[in-house]
């Protein structure tokens, strides 16, 4: 075992962490974010995250499929825009429902909830599949890319929509805690190396 | 003669694809063989030692040359963080519109395919690149197929590479620099068209990923504590190519410019010969695998050119080669395959044995076997699964190398079509 997959070893140890923290720590491992302030990133997480639970909520327009090879692709859902599509990995999605009774958080996610938020949180990036809601997401971060004078063009931040559409699932599902600690717990349960890209 | 000579290639070809041996090997080995089929003494004038071993090892040494030093500008590439500021930038600008960060990456892609190629390249262009598609939405084999593309853009601008037809085929510069202009109009339609297409068919793709937290911040790495290289630097991977596209320098004082450029542009005077030595020993170690195929191939070379091997292959090659334009066209797009997976047609492989084969023994004029040998690159260098830029980018990506050829080899066969008729219209 290295030492990356060491340190997460036990999924409990993410419960102490901060929802900030990990949303910091989603941006701080995207890639162009290589290097930059960790108060600049905790700034645009906060952001992102207000962004996201602001949203409006609505109904999930894109088709459902299930599958079942989640753990094999480390993945709990994934949304395709050609065609519409949400793709739910219901082996992941039990897994994390087991882990959540071992780890006692029954509280912060109720029974059928993963699925739920596994929804919304796809649904959140069918959200920002429309023009509007990124350039209000860019607006709120206000991250410049380039200034000439009283031009300015707002840059696009990699990795706030991932914390916005988490932060939609979060509110939209009524959960105690943010699904990035499930995130990271259910990586820790499976054994899921370190970001590599 | 010629038919033991064949099916001594045809061995060679079996114990790449089988990769029983490493393309270099096989080669070497191969090309002695051939010498002693074809009746060459041990020593002396057109010998197996003196030949094929001691004149065929340097034969390339200026395509080497070329080789360490577009490796060189490489590592100061990502060293001063050119590569991965224009990636970072495109993103910034284009992120909320995927195409326009693909197209963004495509161009990077393609400017650092100018300078260095295979799997270097790949990781310049793509170590930043990739994930930065993937994370704006761009679907993972598009994103992988989008780095090798751009690769392709840029490799008709590749200096080392016109070193290397320069050499081997026994052609002049101005000569390998006039085809590959025609080329790379065919090269850039067909890599927008890839993401252009491609974006449309696949539209782009989320996930909810289980790798997505990362435990803890990686601590920096030297590059990213020094923060982005300034606006001016970005322009290096432009510099050698104008020298030599535009001033028609030659191949290695325009390498030797960049370099320079990107030194003074990123580095205080008094770092200089530290990261000019530290890049310069890290460019060996990337050009070490390529340098070691340049060796074999230039001693297959040496070997196919013997004067008892051109004799014994040219009746055979002559039946089968058509010397028809359209037939010529047709016959070698339909094999366009077998330069894949180390094939026969594979130029930095046998490929190149046959194409000395079909020079020496004048079945075609040198520059039509050009023709033909970097339409046949523009096929290997993006779609080949045993390429080693098109298994780095597909495993980084995380998709599996076929893939990544199944989407794009229709695009760079077409790309291989235009050049074979290129080719046939103006020399054949």
């Amino acid at each position: 075992m290295n030492r990356a997959l060491a340190a997460t070893a036990d999924p409990a140890t993410h419960q102490a962490t901060d929802d900030l923290d990990l949303a910091v720590r989603l941006l701080a491992g995207t890639p162009t974010h290589e290097g930059r302030d960790p108060a600049l990133l905790r700034r645009w997480a906060e952001t992102a995250d207000a962004f996201g639970a602001a949203l409006e909520p609505g109904p999930c327009r894109a088709r459902i499929v299930e599958r079942d090879d989640g753990l094999e692709e480390l993945l709990l859902a994934r949304y395709t825009s050609r065609p519409a599509t949400v793709e739910i990995y219901v082996d992941t999605v039990d897994r994390a429902e087991k882990l959540i009774d071992e780890l006692g958080w029954r509280s912060w996610y109720p029974v059928g909830s993963v699925r739920g938020a596994a929804l919304a949180h796809e649904t959140a990036h069918e959200h920002f599949h429309h023009k509007e809601t990124r350039t209000a997401l860019k607006e709120a971060i206000g991250h410049t890319a380039l200034r000439l004078g009283r031009l300015r063009v707002l840059a696009h931040v990699a990795g706030a929509e991932e914390i916005a559409a988490h932060a939609y699932a979060r509110t939209v599902c009524g959960l105690g805690r943010s699904p990035l600690l499930l995130t990271a717990a259910l990586a820790a349960a499976v054994g899921a190396p370190r970001r590599e890209n | 003669m010629g038919v033991v000579i064949l099916l001594v290639m045809a061995a060679g070809v079996a114990a790449m694809l089988t990769r029983k041996l490493p393309t270099a090997f096989a080669l070497v080995i191969l090309a002695v063989v051939i010498a002693f089929v074809a009746g060459a003494p041990l020593t002396g004038e057109n010998s197996v030692i003196d030949t094929v071993l001691q004149e065929g090892a340097p034969a390339l040494a200026a395509t080497m040359i070329a080789i360490v030093l577009g490796s060189w500008l490489g590592k100061l590439l990502e060293e001063t963080g050119v590569a991965a500021t224009l990636v970072r930038k495109i993103v910034e600008f284009g992120g909320d519109r995927p195409v326009v960060v693909a197209l963004g990456v495509l161009a990077v892609s393609a400017l650092v395919g100018t300078v260095t190629g295979s799997a270097p390249a790949a990781m310049l262009a793509g170590l930043i690149g990739i994930p930065a598609m993937i994370a704006v939405g761009i679907p993972k084999v598009t994103a992988a197929g989008t780095i090798l593309m751009g690769i392709a853009v840029g490799i008709p601008f590749e200096l080392p590479l016109w070193q290397f037809f320069s050499t081997a085929l026994e052609l002049p510069v101005p000569t390998v620099r006039g085809f590959m202009v025609k080329l790379f109009p065919f090269a850039l339609v067909a890599a927008v068209l890839y993401v252009f297409v491609e974006s449309r068919r696949r539209g782009v793709e989320h996930t909810w990923s289980l790798k997505s937290v990362a435990d803890k911040p990686r601590s920096p790495s030297r590059r990213q504590r020094l923060g982005d290289a300034p606006w001016y630097a970005l322009l290096t991977p432009a510099v050698p190519l104008i020298l030599a596209l535009g001033f028609e320098l030659a191949i290695i004082p325009s390498l030797l410019a960049g370099v320079l450029y990107a030194l003074v542009t990123t580095t205080r005077p008094r770092e200089m010969n530290k990261r000019l030595l530290r890049t310069l020993y890290g460019g060996f170690e990337v050009a070490a695998p390529p340098i070691a195929l340049f060796i074999a191939i230039g001693i297959l070379l040496a070997a196919v050119k013997l004067p008892g091997a051109v004799e014994a292959l040219e009746p055979l090659v002559k039946a089968v080669s058509p010397q028809n334009a359209v037939l010529f066209v047709g016959v070698f797009t339909l094999l366009v395959p077998l330069c894949l997976y180390r094939g026969p047609l594979n130029v930095f492989g046998l490929g190149a044995g046959i194409a000395g084969v079909l020079i020496s023994a004048g079945i075609y004029p040198a520059a039509v076997v050009l023709g033909m040998a970097t339409s046949y690159n523009q096929v290997f260098g993006v779609a080949d699964p045993t390429s080693t830029q098109t298994v780095w980018a597909a495993q980084y990506a995380g998709v599996s190398p076929q893939q990544v050829m199944v989407r794009t080899l229709p695009y760079v066969w077409a790309v291989a079509l235009g050049g074979l008729c290129v080719a046939a219209a103006t020399y054949l």
